[in-house]
Order: C-alpha cells, then structure tokens, then sequence
C-alpha cells in the first residue's frame, strides 16, 4: 500500500513537472503576442484616420502572431520608450524599427535584421543646403535614440562647428524643420518621403543622400529568451523566403527592396 | 516579471558627463529665478498699480502660468513661438517658459506676503514725505520678500524640476538631456534614470539646505 502511494506521488511529480516555462509558451499560452511598435514613425508605424495602427511594423507583428496562432496587440511606444516598455514586461517583443548597434545588444536581444534603411538629408529650402555636406555648420536635428541621431551628432562633433538637437518624435523634428529651428535633418529616407508627402510640413525638401552605413534593424525581446530569439530568426527569414516581405516592402515602401544581408560573414 | 541585470560599472562611466548636466540644470535654474523674481515684482507692482490695464495682464499672465503645464508653456516657447517665425533656441525656449511659470507662482506668493504686511507701514512711509515708489522699495519690498522667502525656496526646487522638460523641445546639454541620450545610446534606462534621480535629489536637496542657511543669517532679530 504504502509503496503504491509513494509510485503514485512519483508518477504525478514526473508527469506535472518543474515547469520551465519561457518566453514562447508564456505568449502562446495567453494567447496574445504583444508588439512594441513606434506610430509616429511612418510608413513604418503611424496611425490612420480611424486612429488605428498602421504601417509595415504593425503588418509585421500581425504577421508575427498569425504564426504563434495568437491575437496581435499593437503597444505603441515612442522611440526612448521601447526598453522600459520591454524590461517593465508591458511587450513581449519589439517591432520598432530597432538599430542593432552592440552597445544595446549588451541590453536586449535582437534577431537577424528584419528590415534596412538608407539615410536621407531632408532640409528647409530656406537654409540653402544641397547636400550632406553643407550641413556644415548648421543647426540640424533628429529623432532622439535613434541610429541617424547618434550618427549625427557624432558627425556636428566631427564638424567642430554647427548644433544637434535631439527631439523627442519624428513629428517634431519635422516640425522644428518645417519652421526653420532647425536648418536640416537626417532621417531614414522612407520617413523622409512620407513626411514630406503629407504636405503637413510645407517649405521641406529631401535633398539627398546621408552617407552613414547602412541602418539595419532588428526585432528585439529580452536577451535570455533564446527560445523566442530562435523563432524570431526563422520568422524573419521565412517572411524573406515566402515573399512576404517584398510584399510588405512593396505595399509600405516601394522601390529597391533592401538587402538583409551583409556580404562576406555570417551572422 | 522584473527581470534586469543592473550594469553599473558601465553607467557610472558617464557620470562626469552627468554632473556637466547637472551644472547647465543649476544654471538654467538660478537664470530662470532670477529672470522670474524681477517679473515677479513687476507683475506685483502692475496689480497694485489700481491701472486696470496693466492689473489685467498681470492678473493673465499670473492666471495662464499658474494654470497650465509647464511642459505646455515650454513647448509653445519653442514650437508656438516657431510658427510665428520667432526661433528660440531650445537653451532659451526652456529658460523663458521655465522664467514664465516661476513668475506666475511667485506673483501669487508676493500677493499672500503683501496681505501679512499692514497698510499702516507705507502710510508711515508716505507721511515721512517718501514717495509711493519709495515706500514700496524701501518699506514693503524687504518685509515681503522675507515673508516670501521660504515660499521662493519651494520655486527654486520646483525650476529645478521642470528643467527635466527641455528633453521635449531638443535640449540635449542639461541633466535630463544627457541622461536621454545615455539611455538612447546603451539602452540602460534604469541606472542612468536611477543615478539621475540621485543628482536631482542632492541638488534640490542642496539649494534647500542652503536657503535654511542664508534665511537663518538673514533673518535674526
């Protein structure tokens, strides 16, 4: 009798086991994947007349999700807002058009590049400038936390001469550049032709070519979740074999899609 | 569910650029009070003046700095004030929208220290043959701004504070600015916001001790 119950209480210890539940089954388990995504950013991540989210970021946590078999629940987050948002466990993943720089990669995860930008100058037509070189000596600005941003400002320091000023969304930027506080900006160049396509910025031009690497971004989620970390890579790479990407690119963006890949190395 | 592991030795590398922001934030401050307490005093003297123009825009300019944000009044510096074609820098643009709102609440703080000093005081003035600008000056002022004192000290930590809201019109020299684009370049959010804090506490905390100290040598009878 006594030896049954203690294999009985054996059996249900082995069959209910220490749960070592990560990431991945916490989401597929509560049925709701929920997406960092930046909407002032378009065509990214902005939102439409309804006020609901729209962009490539938000087709592609919906796509996301659709493949965990879950709901999609877009949490939008300014740009300096992604990682407390991750970190305070308010998303479960970013889809927010992330730089995958090594200085963050010390603090979150990111997956291969889901996405890349080239850099446009975009300046007042007032300020005369032409070229990214002009910029010289200028006041010009961008996104704070963004890749362009760094860049920027490491360049004005570069310079020796000019000023950077860092706002907090795209929106401002656009409309400090739109009221000539700023002289220019260098901004993603899909950004830079949606904003200006909006016309809610008059007296603003693109102008040209910013000649900074290549920005590639990443999804992100915590740094330990290699469960999760794997399937974001294969999803990614899945949305580039099917063709969903292009497509998505296609709808959004338009043009030359980019290349996810640097030649010569692994990642 | 917190699940963060704090890099430290890495964010206190940057605490001598913290502490370069925290001087551009003590600055803007003492800039700001100052420029406030002069408006302050004009804004007192407008409503006594019994002019009711210049008692109106007193009484506005008191009404929309006491009752609208501060981070309001900051962004209009820059961005209403952009749209007119008139560019503040957002060094300016902080310190004027800051100066703004530390002239409405001292206005009203001169207002209830005006109320503790009898009328009687600048008749006895006036009888001496001073005239009412004399009295004021010599007579009232002292006693008002000793009352008021201590309120002012509240101000002066409350602009400390609000320096925090320039990251919203691209400021990028002051503690707040610094601390922003630490976090946006590592992504350490919580020891750079952590160590933030601590410079803010000790500084308000600091003008706090040192207004106790000179009210102390000030005000002995």
């Amino acid at each position: 009798m006594k030896t049954s119950i203690l294999a009985l209480a054996a059996m249900a210890t082995a069959l209910t086991g220490p749960a070592f539940a990560d990431k991945l089954d916490d989401i597929i388990s509560s049925g709701t994947l929920r997406c960092a995504v930046v909407l002032d950013f378009p065509p990214m991540g902005s939102r439409d007349a309804n006020n609901t989210p729209v962009g490539f970021d938000v087709d592609y946590c919906n796509d996301l999700a659709a493949a965990l078999g879950v709901t999609a629940e877009i949490v939008e987050t300014p740009f300096p807002e992604r990682i407390p948002a991750l970190m305070s466990g308010r998303v479960d993943v970013g889809v927010a058009s992330t730089s995958d720089t090594l200085e963050r990669a010390k603090t979150v995860g990111m997956s291969i590049p889901y996405f890349a930008f080239e850099m446009a100058v975009t300046s007042n037509d007032k300020a005369g400038i032409k070229s990214f070189d002009d910029m010289k000596g200028k006041t010009v600005g961008a996104t704070a936390g963004t890749f362009e941003a760094i860049a920027l400002e490491k360049q004005v320091k570069e310079w020796g001469a000019g000023e950077f000023r860092p706002y907090q969304t795209q929106a401002d930027v656009f409309l400090a550049l739109s009221q000539g506080q700023i002289d220019a900006t260098v901004s993603t160049s899909t950004v830079a032709q949606a904003n200006v396509k909006t016309g809610n910025f008059p007296g603003i031009t693109v102008v040209g070519k910013a000649p900074f690497d290549t920005d590639y971004v990443a999804l992100f989620t915590n740094r330990e979740e290699y469960g999760l970390l794997n399937y974001l890579n294969l999803f990614v790479n899945q949305q580039v074999r099917t063709g969903r990407y292009a497509e998505l690119y296609e709808k959004w963006v338009g043009g030359d899609l980019p290349d996810l890949t640097a030649a010569g190395v692994y990642r | 569910m917190f699940n963060y592991t704090f890099h430290w030795h890495q964010a206190l590398r940057a605490l001598p650029q913290m502490l370069d922001g925290a001087l551009v934030t003590l600055q803007i401050a003492l800039l700001s009070m100052a420029i406030g307490l002069a408006c302050a005093i004009t804004l007192t003297l407008m409503r006594l003046s019994g002019n009711r123009l210049l008692g109106g825009l007193a009484q506005s300019w008191v009404e929309i700095a006491r009752n609208t944000p501060a981070l309001f009044q900051i962004y209009m510096a820059h961005f209403g004030l952009g749209s007119f074609g008139i560019h503040l820098s957002p060094y300016t643009a902080l310190l004027a929208g800051i100066a703004f709102n530390n002239a409405g609440y001292l206005a009203e703080n001169f207002r209830g220290a005006l109320k503790a000093i009898p009328d009687t005081q600048t008749r006895a003035g006036r009888s001496l043959g001073m005239s009412s600008l004399q009295a004021f000056r010599l007579i009232v002022l002292p006693q008002m701004l000793r009352v008021a004192f201590l309120p002012m000290t509240n101000q002066m930590v409350w602009a400390i504070l609000m320096t925090s809201l320039g990251v919203t019109v691209g400021m990028n020299t002051d503690l707040a600015g610094v601390t922003q684009e630490l976090n946006a370049r590592s992504f350490r959010t919580f020891e750079f916001f952590a160590i933030a804090a601590v410079i803010y506490y000790l500084i308000a905390k600091a003008v706090t001790l040192a207004a106790r100290l000179i009210a102390w040598r000030m005000f002995r009878y």
